[in-house]
């Protein structure tokens, strides 16, 4: 029902394009963890090899302890739920959900129940003889997901697969598989190119960048203590202050050569980090928050992005004192 | 201008058809001649060639070989096109114009080369022989249509019953085939029309056992007679549904 994954130090090229340099991971069993990054970071070569649609060139995957190296995806105990869901059009949602279990061998019977069941745990209820066509898209994500986990897989791979769907249904369906990873317990390993999306469902966010791991660790950890530039500028908006010695531009700060990190959230009237007198350039209402562009008077080539609570009023060109309470320092 | 469209038309039409149309007319002829004049509805020509059993024997040859030879083409093209569409190949586009070759080559160069070859190896010519050449001339045919129905959205579905346990002989049977399944059909018919009417071939490779267009080329030999003009309208009919099921199907697809 679930098992770790262990990725050793795995290299994977197509010709001269190295795709995965020398990547190293271990996911725990029942764990959710998501592989963010932008397209081409190698993020779906590294699910692509769990699941066996491919071999490294260098390096082990094991799943469950067991060395997975010439076991097909037929083989592995992995199933995988596709971006463009890949249902089988001519097949009932009950066949469909069904297939993994006729291919083990199981009864048409057995197979059908279960597959009632598994609609059911994905929120389709009384649908099993609907075909894939008359479906939304919503609907036929969660029959994607019902197919890949009737089988009881140890690992789920997930390959983008809110990417099709609008906004707020792919909120919705966060939370669900969240829900549903914790209700079934089978490691989930899902890759996406949204942050947002990655904050709300991983236990572990593990942010890609160019075949390389580029940070990992819990979603907090990620977004407040990003170990690279990489990850600092993925996981949202972020001031990058550059420091020479100990001095940036608006004064001295800790730290020696290298760049400071401050969220635009992490800034307001009070902290530990003083800013100085800063100059307000432009600022919008964006509900949640006031978002404004403001220049260090000791620095006024320097644009840093601030966050203000949602009743504060500023005027252009105003004056205000700012200050940091979070910020990080990631030596050059 | 609009009435010379049309005129055009019924003329491009009339061009097209008027054969046929007559070879129907005359199989209904009260008379000796399918020649003008009509002289009278009957079908006592129908009831002379469905008495016929050379004749109807030879339909059931024509039959079988063309079911025979179109299913036998139709899986042969199928698992080629399914190699080649999904298996990146040395040379895949060579293997690609040499499977599509045999359409560009005339029957008879076909038929004669294949005789050569029966001759040589010491096959004796039977109604297998000529069934083998209707897979010769469909294969192209069948391999052509189930390529170009072969998309992404396949591949994917396909990758997905790897993942849940399919062998591949399991995907292509539970997955690719039944997914292509409309346009294996209309490969399916028009190969069965093909093989239906063919006569060069058919005529070339079989000797004791004959299928039907060779029959009516020893019945011509004997002068003309609506009785033919009966036999070829059964063929016509039957070449028409075969075509209309293709059709069918390329059109449930397009939807």
């Amino acid at each position: 029902m679930t098992a770790s994954v262990s990725i050793q130090s795995v290299t994977q090229s197509y010709g001269a394009a190295i795709a995965l340099n020398d990547v190293s991971l271990d996911i725990a069993a029942g764990e959710f963890v998501v592989l963010l990054g932008p397209s081409g970071c190698g993020k779906t070569t590294l699910l692509n090899l769990i699941g066996g649609f491919a071999e490294p060139v260098a390096g082990r995957i094991l799943i469950g302890g067991r060395d997975m190296a010439g076991v097909g995806p037929a083989q592995r105990p992995t199933t995988t739920v596709f971006q463009d869901y890949a249902l089988f059009p001519h097949m009932t949602l009950a066949q469909n959900v069904g297939f993994g279990l006729r291919m083990r061998g199981m009864g048409r019977d057995q197979r059908r129940a279960k597959a009632e069941e598994i609609l059911d745990l994905v929120g389709l209820p009384a649908k099993s003889d609907r075909r894939p066509h008359e479906l939304s898209g919503g609907q036929r994500q969660r029959v994607a997901l019902a197919r890949a986990l009737a089988v009881a897989p140890d690992v789920l791979l997930l390959d983008e697969p809110l990417g099709a769907l609008d906004l707020k249904l792919r909120r919705a369906m966060q939370d669900e598989l969240k829900a549903i990873q914790r209700r079934v317990g089978t490691t989930f390993v899902h890759v996406t190119h949204d942050q947002e999306e990655a904050m709300a469902i991983a236990d572990r966010i593990v942010v890609m960048n160019a075949g390389k791991i580029a940070d990992l660790g819990p979603p907090r950890e990620v977004y407040l203590h990003p170990k690279s530039l990489f990850s600092a500028a993925f996981m949202g908006e972020i001031n990058q202050i550059p420091v020479q010695n100990g001095q940036s531009p608006f004064g001295p700060v800790i730290g020696t050569t290298g760049t400071l990190l401050i969220r635009p959230e992490a800034i307001g009237l009070s902290g530990t980090l003083p800013l100085g007198p800063c100059r307000i350039i432009d600022a919008a209402f964006f509900g949640t928050h006031l978002r404004a562009h403001v220049a260090p008077l000791a620095a006024p080539d320097l644009c840093l992005t601030v966050h203000l609570p949602p009743t504060s009023t500023v005027t252009d060109g105003e004056v205000l004192t700012l200050a940091a309470t979070d910020f990080v320092f990631l030596e050059a | 201008m609009r009435i010379l469209s049309w005129v055009y038309l019924c003329l491009a039409y009339a061009f097209v058809l008027l054969p046929v149309v007559v070879l129907v007319v005359f199989s209904f002829q009260d008379g000796r001649l399918p020649v003008p004049p009509f002289q009278g509805f009957s079908l006592q020509w129908y009831e002379k060639i469905l008495s016929d059993t050379g004749l109807m024997t030879a339909l059931w040859h024509s039959a079988l070989v063309a079911f025979v030879s179109s299913a036998v083409a139709l899986v042969l093209g199928f698992l080629a096109a399914h190699a080649l569409a999904r298996v990146r190949l040395p040379g895949s586009v060579v293997l690609r114009g040499v499977l599509i070759a045999p359409m560009t080559v005339s029957y008879l160069i076909i038929a004669l080369g294949l005789l050569t070859l029966f001759n040589q190896t010491g096959i004796k010519l039977s109604l297998w022989t000529a069934g083998i050449g209707h897979v010769v001339i469909n294969l192209p045919l069948c391999f052509a249509m189930a390529y170009a129905a072969m998309g992404d959205h396949q591949k994917t579905a396909e990758r997905a019953a790897r993942d849940l346990g399919a062998s591949e002989a399991q995907v292509l049977w539970l997955i690719s085939a039944p997914m292509l399944a409309p346009a294996l059909a209309a490969a399916f018919f028009l190969s069965v029309t093909f093989s239906w009417d063919e006569f060069i071939i058919a005529f070339l490779l079989t000797r004791f056992d004959v299928t039907l267009p060779v029959e009516i080329w020893s019945m011509l030999r004997s002068g003309l007679s609506p009785a033919t003009n009966a036999v070829g309208s059964l063929v016509f009919l039957v070449s028409i549904t075969a075509v209309v099921m293709a059709e069918v199907f390329v059109f449930r697809r397009a939807k």
